[in-house]
């Protein structure tokens, strides 16, 4: 008789130590707008699906714009581009408390701060997922609790009720048929109470904007605490975006040294 | 060779629809695709029929186009019950009636949520007549209660209703109401650019990247008659097995986790996260968006990197078949899965049930054997077949598909041909044709159905999803069976709602 337990033992421990690693080379990640000076060819603009990138001209020149709360990560803009202003970017901390954080421009941004997050969650949160249109956040979300990521050892649990979920993390973009169930499910929660939008439709309704179906992302009446960009985001990015929420410092970058700066001491 | 195909298309009236298509559905290997609606103008509307002659590997349409004025037509649902939910979509997109469905309502456009009046796919000035409001079937009699459950559920999965009417702890109606996540894609796809038109398209379910994007790329390259170059078509076959792999052992582990069988819960994911770190070494991402292009693929596999998936596809392997006895013999697990949910293999013929819960029901039906797309037919795997249609079966199914599909990866990783990975596509489609991809996604039957106008535009884009078919499988699977036997049986399934809800 095949023993599960001894196969379990020899696969060993399967979790990442490190933190937030950064995507390995095979892999591409979101754009972003660097210094190098732009042609102003309009290229990418050109390219983009979901006009996520713009180009502009100021005294300086060309402006170029990038909205990551629009962005699928095709990659056609960086191919696009042939001076390098606009690249690819690896990193996996890629959620931001903003919807204005997620704005990507080779000039100074204006910025909205956010407040600073309350750390009453600092050690744990429950979390109730809806889901609205976009399974591949949902997988991200779901891989993200798995062994390998283990969203758990932060104290983050997913929970089957809204009544006692502390926050509230939406996939999809939220058209009409969701609208009054999302509302709902809100309502059913206790304060304080934060959201999450995952995924490029939940953020802004990615490629449904602006439809007969109203599916927009998450309305404008729910108030966002953090914006985890990507079409599907990595789990990782999705873990960004919960760590923050609950007050970590790992924003705009932390040190990979495990539970440093993440796990904070301070309450 | 080409992929052009001259669509054999058979003009009809709606009065002989049901009959003509009837008997075409005697034929030997002839099977009902989908049936949906198209404007000829801003008055008139057509149905369409698409059948799929498996023997041929051609799709076959029938069009009967309405009288203007008209939007009544006589239901195809007595005669091809397949059809049922299709016809009840033409209600809700069309404002058209289905005249003697035995279960006439809305679909996915629910009357609490959308202006009754709304009919997204008609023509301006065409004839439409408002939904009918939804009623759930009451199930009467002593003992007989309900139970709602939905839309938004325990745990980290889509929305929809499920209705169970029950007698004690026994199910002896489900009912499927879905729709929720209904976002508008098929009217979308009719107003972007064509050439930007494969990201819609790929995202009608978005764990089916692979699947959509290939049925897309397809049907955009039989309309303009193109093939594209053999390494792009071998880069495709891997996308597409590495997303059944990955999704199939997921369910592996999901199945387990519903039984309360931890170890198989604790040892599948990371088998998952494996298949998806080929994924990502293939297409830059876990999830493979983005990656399958008309004309082609959007990147090419380096030596290196080929000799890294074969290795990735050969460990992957081995562990594959160490772990799969460990759930497949387990009495345990066998003594929860055998007889629940059992689905017929007449109730499965009859309703189109397709892909793995299909095979897991006696049906022999597996579009790699038939239609082109990828590396198939050349590459066809011999279908893996069952006839006891139970949770047991469908899981099975899905746990020799892991085999196949790794033999598939190797083969093509071993014998990957040299060629350009795509080609220059023409500015403009053809005007007035019709493009058809039809895919063997890890859900089944997948096709991508388009149909150009004046100048090429795209003037209707439909998708039927492998759910579209499957939900009602699962609603007839769960009868009599106990309610605590339902997150069991649905994740047997493994449906898609957003590919059913678009
Ligand atoms: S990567 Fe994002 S910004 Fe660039 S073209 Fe694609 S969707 Fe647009
Ligand atoms: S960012 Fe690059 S592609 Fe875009 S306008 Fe500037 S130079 Fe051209």
């Amino acid at each position: 008789m095949r023993n599960p337990f001894l196969a379990i033992a020899r696969t060993g421990i399967q979790t990442q130590r490190e933190l937030f690693p950064d995507l390995p080379a095979e892999a591409t990640g979101l754009p972003t707008v660097t210094a190098a000076p732009c042609s102003g060819c309009g290229e990418c603009a050109a390219a983009c699906p979901t006009q996520a990138v713009s180009i502009s001209t100021d005294t300086q020149g060309p402006v170029v714009t990038l909205d990551r709360g629009r962005c699928l990560g095709c990659q056609l803009c960086v191919r696009a581009c042939a001076t390098g202003t606009i690249t690819e970017d690896r990193s996996t901390r890629t959620a931001t408390r903003t919807r204005s954080a997620l704005m990507h421009s080779n000039r100074p941004q204006l910025i909205q701060s956010a407040p600073a997050p309350s750390r009453r969650f600092m050690r744990s949160l429950h979390i109730r997922e809806v889901s609205t249109g976009d399974n591949a956040s949902d997988l991200e979300v779901l891989a993200s609790t798995n062994a390998i990521f283990d969203l758990a050892r932060f104290g983050v649990h997913i929970v089957a009720s809204p009544r006692y979920a502390d926050a509230l993390l939406v996939t999809g973009p939220v058209g009409r048929g969701m609208h009054d169930a999302l509302f709902r499910c809100y309502d059913a929660m206790a304060e304080p109470r934060l959201v999450i939008a995952v995924g490029v439709s939940a953020i802004s309704g990615g490629l449904f904007r602006d439809g007969y179906a109203e599916a927009n992302g998450v309305p404008n009446d729910i108030p966002v605490a953090a914006y985890v960009p990507g079409d599907p985001p990595h789990p990782w990015s999705i873990i960004h975006g919960i760590l923050l929420v609950m007050g970590h410092k790992c924003e705009p970058a932390c040190n990979n040294d495990p539970l440093a700066g993440v796990i904070g001491v301070q309450n | 060779m080409t992929t052009t195909r001259v669509h054999h298309q058979i003009e009809t009236t709606p009065f002989e629809l049901s009959a003509r298509t009837k008997a075409l559905l005697t034929q030997p290997g002839m099977r009902y695709g989908h049936l949906t609606a198209r404007s000829l103008d801003e008055a008139r509307v057509a149905i369409d029929i698409l059948l799929l002659d498996t023997a041929q590997g051609q799709p076959l349409l029938l069009t009967a186009p309405l009288e203007a004025g008209t939007c009544e037509y006589p239901a195809l649902t007595p005669a091809i019950p397949a059809a049922h939910w299709a016809e009840r979509m033409l209600g809700d997109f069309f404002g058209l009636h289905a005249v003697g469905h035995p279960r006439w309502k809305s679909l996915l456009l629910h009357d609490d949520r959308w202006p009754m009046a709304l009919c997204p796919l008609a023509g301006a000035e065409q004839a439409t007549l408002p939904r009918t409001p939804y009623r759930f079937l009451k199930v009467e009699g002593e003992g007989i209660h309900e139970i709602p459950v939905g839309p938004i559920h325990a745990g980290i999965i889509e929305p929809g209703h499920f209705r169970f009417s029950c007698l004690g702890e026994i199910v002896t109606n489900l009912e499927i109401r879905l729709g929720y996540q209904h976002r508008g894609i098929e009217k979308r796809l009719t107003e972007v650019p064509w050439h930007q038109s494969r990201f819609l398209a790929e995202s009608a379910s978005s764990d089916t990247a692979a699947g959509n994007a290939l049925a897309h790329a397809t049907a955009i390259e039989q309309l303009l008659g193109i093939t594209p170059p053999s390494r792009a078509i071998a880069l495709r076959t891997l996308a597409l097995e590495i997303e059944r792999l990955a999704n199939h052992l997921g369910d592996m582990g999901a199945l387990c986790g519903d039984i309360g069988y931890s170890p198989g819960a604790a040892l599948f994911p990371p088998l998952r996260g494996a298949a998806l770190a080929l994924a990502q070494f293939l297409t830059g991402n876990r999830r493979q968006r983005w990656f399958i292009q008309p004309g082609g693929v959007v990147r090419d596999l380096d030596a290196a990197r080929r000799r890294a998936l074969l290795h990735g596809v050969t460990d992957l392997a081995k562990q594959a078949h160490e772990h799969l006895p460990l759930v497949l013999e387990h009495s345990g697990v066998l003594e929860r899965m055998e007889g629940a949910g059992r689905l017929s293999p007449a109730l499965a013929r009859d309703f189109g049930i397709v892909g793995p819960a299909g095979r897991a029901s006696g049906t022999r039906y597996d579009i790699r054997r038939h239609f082109v797309h990828a590396a198939y037919p050349a590459l066809a795997p011999v279908p893996a077949h069952r006839e006891t249609g139970d949770v047991l079966a469908r899981a099975q199914i899905k746990a020799e598909e892991i085999g196949t599909s790794l033999d598939i990866l190797t083969h093509v990783l071993e014998t990957l041909p040299d060629s350009p990975i795509d080609i220059l596509l023409p500015d403009r489609l053809p005007a007035h044709a019709v493009g058809i991809g039809i895919v063997e996604a890890w859900r089944g039957e997948l096709i991508h159905w388009i149909t150009t106008g004046e100048a090429g535009a795209i003037t209707r884009y439909a998708i039927k999803d492998p759910s579209f078919n499957n939900w009602t499988g699962l609603a007839i699977a769960i009868r009599g069976n106990l309610v605590a036997d339902f997150p069991l049986c649905n994740k047997s399934f493994n449906l898609s709602y957003s590919g059913n809800d678009m």
